[in-house]
């Protein structure tokens, strides 16, 4: 089971948190520090899984997890796994769960996670559920992905109708536009034929 | 536009860049209280916001929560937006409430209401959020709520894939918090033919599922063995364009190779020929694949296809019964460990491990000794060189161990700090567990020490000098070696303890050489004396007194420093009683009783190493026997756990599962006087002290009692019980009950009238099955007049992760206050194990509700007037008062809820009649709850004396 997907910048600000097992917010911040401290100081090239040491152990209770990350330029991917999880595999799905993200931001960065901190939350459900792999076809993550945002655009018509009615009327400059109301030329009474 | 990035909130964009443009973190905090007082001011505000609004403050706090801040409130807003009928806003609803509330909320009532709603949606959008949520938190009162709607959501024909597929996860995780809830019934086939669905998504997320399923009942489930080696054997034999979409990097459906492979490992080689020969061609097919080419020089084909590789070969080690399978797999894992990728080395030395462990392959794993230690000196990373040392462990037999203990030493003076204790551990273990010649096991001990003193605990000092004493034919050579290595400038406080421990022993037997005659050796551990800590200290003044027995010629200059102000007005009590009744002893009694005080420590009994225990502590699982065959340990771990508590003194706690003092000899000033052994030593040491009359208060326990004591507080005692759960089940019949590495015990339980009928089911969470295996039901003191049990015998023999069941038949003959105890005993690895557990069988299980008007109960209620009739208490509220939790708190105790009676409708009250054989006796209960002061005042009155009492504690208990 994966017990939290942590993502955090090569200077430890955490970008991503998900817990799926119960911690006190503080607990938390905790274990992302503690991981960052762990994983930060290991060089590029060294396995990408690693235990905690005695101080994660006694933040996240008892040793049956492993840490299980990569770093892409400035942003460290790391999940926090148990035992029933195979290391590969959820490598892999580190993997697939970066280049979604770079499907769907286009060239992901990290301001794309800062500024979009819920799409990112609901693009990793859909891969992960309850600390269970869910999905891990690309193709099918990135469609039930795009039907969201159909969903939210369409809705963002239906609210942003009375929105952009209202600033339409504040942008009117009535003394102005009464002004400059041309008003058309009359023909001249004297052409008028009865 | 990309896909996602959408119409964004500006608001928001412009919160996190101001935050981003903070040049302080004061700026920050700063910033950030801002925000949040303007939201709070908008939430609390007249105006109504609009969804949009809620939406975006909902964002901020989202991020200002990751940024590490207590967001304390919201929530309300947050619940609000899930019964939007916009999407976007339930989203961001339940996206705030999954990250936000813990499943103890208040909150959580109206959240589950609203899932409620929309579970049942038409929008199979809406209940994939729904799913979502519930997985996310997963609590209890979830399982309770949703037991039915999401099996039936799995099952039903009408659900779209993408829904099972979450239904299958979310019921998994409600499994794991509420497995009592969770019963599939007849359901249980259709949730297997899931792995034969059309959808692969829906068959990885019913794998796992169903191997939860498994793992809880094995037998039940058994039919899914056949169906997913065939789903299996269809996924290895199919090429990578036939699965297209699940395909990845050219492997065709890794992930779901690798859960099938898992979840086969939940059960011994299939017995059916047909579907056995098709998992081993699976099998067969996946190791072939390992030999070609690559298809794909991208990192992620091998990693996927290694992946499938590396689960197969666990499964092999797992069915352990074809050699031919079992050496290719040991060659393929060969081939690893010089692999580039240090990845594959780390998984290779792991499963390795594994292999070492079977009769089959553990010679073809010995191959790699070589590659191993090499592995061990040149491996960068810590965590590779973690796993080599595991492995060397793994693989040590007689043959090799001189050369693993040897590289094993030479690696620890360069070991990771991190890993040093373990290695110590390790070491100790292999040197004793080998040793043909006691010589080399003492040298290797004492290296040890010298080379990670630090890191050598308690426990591997200690059993170097059980050994010794247990020895006659190292005794000799123990005392020259520990004299040589006290001769070193600086030493570790360790080698001072054993050394001091052993020549107060065995001194004698070097005394004749001139150059360790007892002076000689009397001064060398006194020169250390001034640099140890004040344990050590005592240590060595038992071993000056051992010293004056075995070498009376040098009795002066000892009594000489037992007399130094330094000792005899040592502040440190445990000193200067050492010192003055050394002293006294020496001065006072004849040779020949000084003789018999301080006579040669006898034998220990032989026991379990006190190391292996810890390592096993350690890690459970990791610390099997070296070369037990079959036997699978779950994956090591780097990690220690916290070291036990230490007591004080070993003395307080005679039965402390944790070392006490550092001293063997322990002579304790503070026992108390009645825990005195009657034991013919101790009485003599009692009589000096008696016919002394000194002032200071006379040790308890004898020299040898007290060192016995610190033995045994030194090796494992028997195991306890855990902290007291009993008390989660007074309203509660289901349930686990004890839990610890190696074993779980759950209940199940019905009561009629007097009558109980009670399921014990024992669970075997090791890979070795337990031998010996007897549960026995104890009715302790006056209990066994009480109360009736009768158990059924259970099976001597409960295997490698299974279950076994036991029924106990109870009969309540009258009240009783003190609940009868389970005492299971059963062999573990060749350690016998001995656990007693409360069986939650309480009074109350007998009670049955009873119905009445208000006039009825006043005039039973007056009637009942009698003190000792009554039992009144008034206690703080525990968990937060919740009108409906308290009645089915009552209803669950076993008593009636009684409307209208009591004219104050906050109060509760309750009526029920306890059932024994010989006596029906009547129950009324009066619960006045204060919500002001969170108090309760809790009345109970009953046609028997004392009954009140019993029952008062019990639901006292509960609020």
């Amino acid at each position: 089971m994966i017990k939290a997907v942590l993502v955090f910048n090569n200077h430890g600000k955490p970008r991503v948190s998900k817990f799926y097992q119960h911690f006190p917010e503080d607990t938390q911040q905790q274990i992302i520090r503690e991981t960052f401290h762990l994983v930060s100081k290991r060089d590029d090239n060294v396995c990408n899984f690693l235990e905690g040491g005695t101080r994660l152990n006694s933040l996240i209770g008892g040793s049956d997890y492993r840490l299980i990350y990569r770093h892409y330029a400035t942003l460290y991917f790391v999940f926090c796994v148990d035992s029933s999880e195979s290391e590969l595999g959820i490598l892999d799905l580190i993997q697939v769960f970066v280049e979604t993200l770079d499907k769907c931001f286009e060239n992901v960065c990290e301001l794309d996670l800062i500024f979009h901190v819920d799409k990112v939350h609901y693009i990793l459900q859909e891969m992960v559920m309850g600390g269970m792999v869910l999905e891990t076809n690309m193709t099918e993550i990135l469609t039930r992905i795009e039907e969201q945002s159909k969903i939210e655009k369409s809705e963002a018509g239906i609210a942003g109708a009375p929105g952009r009615a209202i600033s339409a009327v504040k942008e009117m400059n009535l003394p102005q536009k009464i002004k400059d109301i041309k008003l058309p030329d009359l023909p001249s009474i004297g052409s008028l034929k009865f | 536009m990309p896909a996602v990035k959408g119409d964004g909130m500006r608001g928001l964009a412009v919160f996190i860049s101001d935050i981003r443009n903070c040049k302080s973190r004061e700026a920050e905090i700063k910033r950030i209280n801002k925000e949040l007082a303007n939201i709070r001011s908008k939430f609390k505000g007249d105006k109504t916001l609009d969804g949009y609004q809620k939406k975006k403050y909902v964002c901020k706090l989202l991020f200002i929560f990751l940024l590490g801040h207590d967001i304390d409130f919201g929530h309300m807003e947050a619940v609000n937006l899930l019964s939007s009928n916009k999407y976007t806003e339930k989203q961001i609803g339940y996206l705030f409430i999954s990250v936000l509330v813990s499943a103890s909320s208040d909150l959580m009532k109206l959240v589950v209401q609203s899932i409620k709603n929309d579970i049942v949606s038409r929008n199979p959008v809406h209940v994939c959020l729904a799913l979502q949520c519930i997985a996310n938190i997963g609590s209890r009162d979830m399982a309770e709520a949703f037991n039915r709607d999401i099996p039936k959501l799995l099952v039903s024909g009408d659900t779209i894939d993408s829904v099972k597929q979450s239904a299958a996860l979310c019921l998994l995780r409600l499994l794991r918090t509420a497995p009592d809830l969770i019963q599939l019934g007849e359901w249980a086939s259709r949730v297997i033919h899931l792995l034969n669905d059309q959808h692969m998504g829906v068959v990885t997320a019913a794998a796992s599922l169903i191997e939860a399923l498994v793992k809880r009942s094995p037998e039940e489930y058994k039919g899914c063995v056949s169906l997913a080696v065939s789903r299996l054997s269809r996924i290895v034999t199919s090429s990578y364009t036939d699965l297209q979409d699940y395909t990845y990097y050219f492997v065709p459906a890794p992930w779901l190779s690798v859960k099938l492979l898992r979840l086969l490992q939940n059960y011994p080689p299939p017995e059916d020929p047909a579907v056995r020969t098709r998992l081993t061609e699976c099998l067969e097919t996946i190791l072939n694949k390992a030999q070609e080419p690559p298809k794909s020089k991208k990192v992620q084909h091998s990693n996927a296809k290694n992946a499938v590789l590396f689960e197969a070969i666990n499964l092999i080690i797992h069915m352990d019964s074809d050699p031919n399978l079992l050496v290719r797999a040991c060659n393929q894992l060969g081939q690893f460990l010089s692999h580039r990728e240090t990845n594959l080395r780390y998984l290779a030395l792991e499963s390795m491990c594994l292999l070492a462990t079977s009769e089959f392959s553990h010679e073809a794993v010995k191959k790699h000794q070589e590659t191993v230690i090499n592995a061990l000196k040149t491996e960068r990373d810590v965590s590779v060189r973690q796993r080599a040392v595991d492995l060397l462990y793994a693989m040590c037999d007689r043959t090799n161990a001189e050369d693993i203990v040897a590289e094993m030493l030479t690696y620890l003076e360069t070991a990771d700090y991190s890993i040093r204790e373990e290695m110590v551990l390790k070491v100790a273990i292999l040197a004793e567990k080998y040793a043909v010649d006691y010589t080399w096991y003492v040298d290797t001990i004492l290296n040890l020490i010298r080379l990670a003193g630090d890191y050598v605990s308690e426990e591997v000092w200690y059993r170097v000098i059980q050994i010794v004493i247990n020895r006659d034919d190292v005794q000799g050579y123990a005392a020259k070696t520990v004299f040589e290595a006290l001769q070193a400038p600086a030493c570790h406080e360790n080698m001072v303890k054993v050394g001091g421990y052993i020549l107060g022993e065995f001194g004698n037997l070097i005394a004749g050489d001139h150059r360790s005659s007892p002076i000689v050796q009397f001064q060398l551990l006194h020169s250390k004396y001034h640099l140890c800590i004040p344990s050590t200290r005592g240590l060595l003044l038992s071993t000056y007194v051992k010293f004056i027995n075995l070498f009376p010629e040098i009795k002066a200059q000892i009594q000489e420093i037992l007399r130094n102000d330094n000792n005899i007005r040592n502040p440190d009590v445990e000193i200067q009683q050492r010192a003055i009744e050394y002293l006294q002893l020496t001065s006072v009694t004849s040779t020949d009783v000084l003789a018999t005080v301080l006579e040669e420590m006898p034998p220990f009994p032989e026991r379990e190493s006190s190391i292996l225990a810890k390592l096993k502590k350690k890690k459970p699982g990791a610390a099997e026997d070296p070369d037990a065959a079959g036997g699978k340990s779950s994956p090591p771990t780097v990690a220690s756990k916290p070291m036990p508590e230490i007591s004080v003194n070993a003395s307080y706690q005679p039965q402390g599962a944790s070392g006490g003092s550092a001293d063997l000899l322990g002579l304790s000033s503070s026992a108390p006087p009645a825990a005195a052994p009657a034991s013919n030593d101790t009485g003599c040491l009692v009589d000096v002290f008696d016919m002394l009359g000194t002032g200071a208060s006379p040790t308890s326990n004898g020299l040898t009692a007290a060192a016995d004591e610190n033995y045994k507080s030194a090796t494992t005692p028997d195991l306890e019980a855990g902290p007291d759960k009993i008390h989660e089940f007074v309203c509660r019949n289901n349930g686990v009950i004890f839990e610890n590495d190696l074993l779980q015990i759950g209940i199940k339980s019905e009561y009629k009238q007097n009558l109980g009928r009670v399921g014990m089911f024992y669970g075997n969470k090791t890979s070795v099955p337990f031998s010996n295996f007897t549960a026995e039901v104890s009715l302790p003191g006056e209990l066994s007049s009480q109360l009736m049990a009768q158990a059924k015998p259970v099976d001597s023999q409960v295997e490698a992760g299974a279950q076994k069941q036991q029924l106990v038949n109870i009969e309540c003959v009258t009240d009783f206050t003190v609940p009868p105890v389970l005492v299971i005993n059963f062999l573990y690895n060749g350690a016998q194990q001995h656990m007693t557990v409360k069986m939650p069988v309480m009074v109350n299980k007998f009670l049955e509700p009873a119905e009445m008007d208000a006039a009825t109960f006043f005039q039973r209620w007056k009637n009942l007037s009698a003190p000792a009739q009554e039992c009144q208490k008034i206690f703080k509220a525990k968990p937060p008062m919740d009108g409906e939790q308290t009645k089915s708190k009552l209803l669950c105790f076993g008593l009636s809820i009684l409307e209208d009676v009591d004219p104050n409708p906050e109060n509760f009250v309750s009526a029920g009649v306890l059932h024994t054989r010989n006596q029906q006796i009547g129950v009324l209960l009066r619960l006045e709850p204060n919500s002001q002061a969170q108090m309760y005042r809790l009345t109970i009155r009953a046609s028997k004396d004392a009954i009140s009492t019993t029952l008062c504690e019990l639901l006292e208990s509960q609020f």
